[in-house]
């Protein structure tokens, strides 16, 4: 308990934080800077081009900023402290080792929770607002309806958070974590969208941004990514891509020289 | 200015993430080989097919990582401390900056144009005469694309490099490369017509293909920007972003 | 000591301008001098050197003395052009720092050891910092030698130990043989040994004819080393005195330096 208000007194303290609270909060100024504009032209348009246009859902395209915000996050926590030779008086204070690192994802994924849903809920709700009864598609379905998706998407921000922590444990150098980080969200994807087929389909259904929509059996055809998993083994892998680097680092700053 | 270029030289080549980025860079290669092999294999049983060209598709790897070597060359002066020792080699601050990005340009553009040509050439070699689309091509039509293609990942590490100077943290800067590279042109993607096409012109993912007169995608059509204008924006990039990092650098205590 | 052989470029640089100047009114010769004038620094708040000035002259070590957070590093960052003031100048041979064409070659400066990037090699950080001078490689294996680093120059700096970066910071000081130098507590974490190789060092580098410009918070090491006293305290100039003046009026330069700070200490420990 100690080691974890340590860690959110060390967070908190720090100023470039909220910066990275900011702007992963700030996707809800894009979301309506994107539904206002849509608004304008939905208005300008002719009927029958109204009645066939429809918009993407916003929150789930700007998700990529909270996601990449709190993963950053994550990973600056760790390195920081290797960073500055903070992490010895850490590991000499808590020879256990792993408080340390349980303590700082504890901090780090409660933060990405909130910053998820304040971003998720707070750009759906701005979009709907905004759009009123424009467009078919995302907003015009009940809020009940959009809930699990809403829910699986905010979900993907603390995933993010505890793959940077763990990253950053396991690298322990701040450009490593964020380019793998960088490589998970951006790089992969588009390779894996440019292989043939049924790879690419088979590899697309386990990339992170393809995994709310399985969660929530919530299939769509555009999808850049593939749809092959039932929800259970979807949520499995969003927990494998938080949980396994977390548990390795776990292991290996137990055992390896600080 | 010879000096000081010297100088950043033995600092680059002295240092272990040099090696890191590049070689992180030079896996397009290996994925490219083996990239090959595969559609080829495919081609085998099919006949023909049109594949996406290796240096083509695995060219966001190449630039991410060389962009990374831009902002390191400057963030890891901050993060030891080891900038204020250059700042007192060198007092001129501008005369830094400009020797950092002589030599981080064209430590990147060899390196991007080294490994572009090898994966190019391995990937032909392999294909040998099967019919996979992209190498139906002569080497002379494919050159200038190869060309730019090295010339983006140059500009992309002169951007890290600014980016860093003004930032001067290692994951902020790395994150703005990323917001160029990939996330505004998501974000672009979503905004009304014309408005969409319009600014998607100028990202940085869409100038290659408008330097070489590629179309861009079948929204985009055949590309808006002349070949000659797509240059000067794919330059214009890194010059803003050094200018940026300059006035930090003129401007911050260090 | 094999640093009294070089031919001291700061002097050429003076020459040359003499002669450049010939027609216009003579110039003032400042050579081989830290002056500080009405130095003023302020971060936010914090005002962490006050209208401090003083001067620093060739031929003898200059201590420089004063308690946590007076404003000693500051105002050598200041000196150094790393930081800009926020009024005042100060002026190395009579030209701002950052006006140098070869300050290596001009000044020396060791501030903060731990500075280095871990994964590079000794000769490769010297190396690195010689070529913006236009310094040889010769000179950097030269420095090494001087400072007892030459078994471990090809060695990563980041598995050197405290006293070994801090002969590596000494190297770098010294790299571009300079007439004035200036270091920011040197004698942190050296061995005996260590501490009486500084001490020789800035004395001889001192007889020379150099301008050093030493801080430290070692008082019975200062008054072997140095011969005139500056104490700061608050980022104002309380003294500027010889040892033997501040000796013949207090028992020692510790409780000269403990008098004359008194008012000036912010961090103390209760008492
Ligand atoms: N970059 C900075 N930003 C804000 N305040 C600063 C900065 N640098 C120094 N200060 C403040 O200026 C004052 C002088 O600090 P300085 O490091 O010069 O003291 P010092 O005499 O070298 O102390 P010490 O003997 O402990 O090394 C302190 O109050 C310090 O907090
Ligand atoms: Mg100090």
């Amino acid at each position: 308990m100690s080691v974890l208000s340590s860690e959110w007194l060390k967070i908190r303290s720090v100023r470039s934080t909220y910066l990275i609270l900011g702007l992963g909060v700030s996707t809800i100024l894009l979301g309506l800077v994107l539904a206002t504009s849509a608004a304008g032209a939905y208005d300008a348009a002719p009927p029958e081009q109204q009645a066939a246009a429809r918009i993407a859902d916003l929150e789930e395209a700007l998700i990529i900023m909270p996601q990449l915000c709190m993963g950053i996050l994550g990973v600056l926590v760790v390195t920081s402290d290797y960073a500055t030779g903070l992490i010895r008086t850490s590991l000499t204070l808590v020879p256990r080792r792993w408080p340390v690192v349980a303590a700082k994802s504890a901090v780090v994924g409660a933060l990405a929770l909130l910053v998820g849903a304040l971003a998720v809920f707070g750009t759906h709700l701005t979009a709907r607002s905004v759009l009123g009864g424009r467009f078919s598609g995302a907003y015009a379905t009940a809020f009940a309806d959009r809930l699990p998706l809403l829910v699986a998407l905010t979900l993907t921000v603390p995933v993010f958070a505890l793959l940077g922590t763990g990253l950053g444990a396991l690298l322990r150098s701040a450009a490593g974590a964020t380019s793998v980080i960088v490589g998970f969200v951006y790089v992969i994807p588009i390779i894996v969208g440019n292989i043939p087929e049924p790879w690419s389909e088979r590899l697309g259904s386990l990339m992170i941004s393809a995994l709310p929509r399985q969660i929530t059996g919530d299939h769509i055809t555009t999808s850049v990514y593939g749809s092959l998993l039932p929800p259970p083994a979807a949520a499995a892998v969003m927990l494998a891509y938080a949980a396994a680097p977390l548990v390795s680092a776990t292991w290996l700053v137990r055992r390896r020289d600080v | 200015m010879k000096s000081v270029l010297s100088s950043e030289w033995v600092k680059l080549r002295s240092l272990a993430s040099t090696y890191h980025t590049i070689g992180t860079a030079a896996l397009m290669l290996v994925l490219g080989v083996l990239w090959t092999f595969y559609v080829s294999s495919l081609a085998d049983e099919r006949g023909s097919l049109r594949a996406a060209a290796p240096e083509q598709g695995f060219l966001p790897l190449l630039q991410m990582s060389l962009a990374v070597l831009g902002v390191l060359a400057i963030t890891s002066e901050y993060a030891t401390g080891v900038i204020h020792t250059s700042l007192i080699t060198v007092p001129k601050r501008g005369r830094l900056l400009l020797a950092k990005a002589g030599i981080v340009g064209i430590a990147t553009f060899l390196a991007a144009s080294l490994i572009l040509l090898v994966t190019y050439g391995a990937s032909r070699l392999i294909a040998g005469g099967r019919r996979l689309g992209f190498n139906e091509a002569s080497f002379a039509d494919d050159l200038p694309m190869l060309l730019s293609s090295g010339l983006s990942a140059t500009a992309l590490a002169l951007v890290g490099l600014g980016l860093g100077a003004a930032i001067r943290s290692t994951a902020g800067a790395i994150v703005s490369v990323v917001a160029l590279l990939f996330v505004l042109p998501g974000v672009v993607n979503y905004l009304p017509p014309p408005w969409n096409t319009r600014l998607a012109t100028i990202l940085l993912p869409n100038l290659v293909p408008q330097i070489v007169e590629q179309r861009l995608s079948s929204r985009l059509g055949d590309g808006l920007l002349p070949p000659w204008a797509a240059l000067g924006v794919l330059l214009i990039y890194p010059i803003i972003a050094l200018i940026i990092g300059l006035i930090a650098l003129e401007r911050k205590d260090a | 000591m094999k640093l009294g052989a070089h031919v001291n470029p700061g002097f050429d640089l003076e020459v040359r301008t003499l002669v450049r100047r010939a027609g216009g009114p003579p110039p003032r010769i400042l050579y081989r001098v830290i002056e500080l004038q009405h130095l003023t620094k302020r971060y936010g708040g914090t005002l962490a050197v006050d209208d401090l000035s003083f001067r620093v002259e060739p031929g003898h070590v200059t201590g420089f003395l004063g308690p946590n957070g007076a404003g000693k590093s500051t105002t050598m960052r200041l000196i150094l052009g790393l930081d800009a003031p926020t009024s005042g100048q100060a002026l190395v041979n009579g030209r701002r720092y950052t006006s140098l064409r070869m300050p290596m070659r001009e000044v020396g400066a060791l501030l903060d050891a731990g500075a280095v990037h871990g994964g590079r090699s000794a000769y490769n950080h010297l190396l690195s910092l010689a070529r913006t001078n236009g310094i040889g490689s010769a000179r950097v294996v030269e420095v090494l030698e001087e400072v007892g680093l030459a078994g471990v120059a090809r060695k990563r700096v980041g598995g050197f130990s405290l006293g070994m970066k801090q002969r590596l910071g000494i190297a770098a000081a010294l790299l571009g043989d300079p007439g004035i130098l200036m270091f920011d507590e040197p004698v942190n974490g050296l061995d005996p040994d260590g501490v009486r190789w500084i001490r020789g060092l800035m004395r001889s580098l001192a007889a020379e004819g150099r301008t050093i410009l030493l801080s430290s918070h070692l008082m019975s090491e200062m008054a072997l080393t140095a011969e005139r006293i500056v104490i700061v305290g608050r980022g104002r100039l309380i003294a500027e005195a010889t040892v033997a003046e501040l000796t013949a009026r207090y028992p020692s330069l510790e409780d000269a330096y403990m008098a004359l700070t008194s008012d000036s200490v912010q961090y103390g420990a209760a008492r």
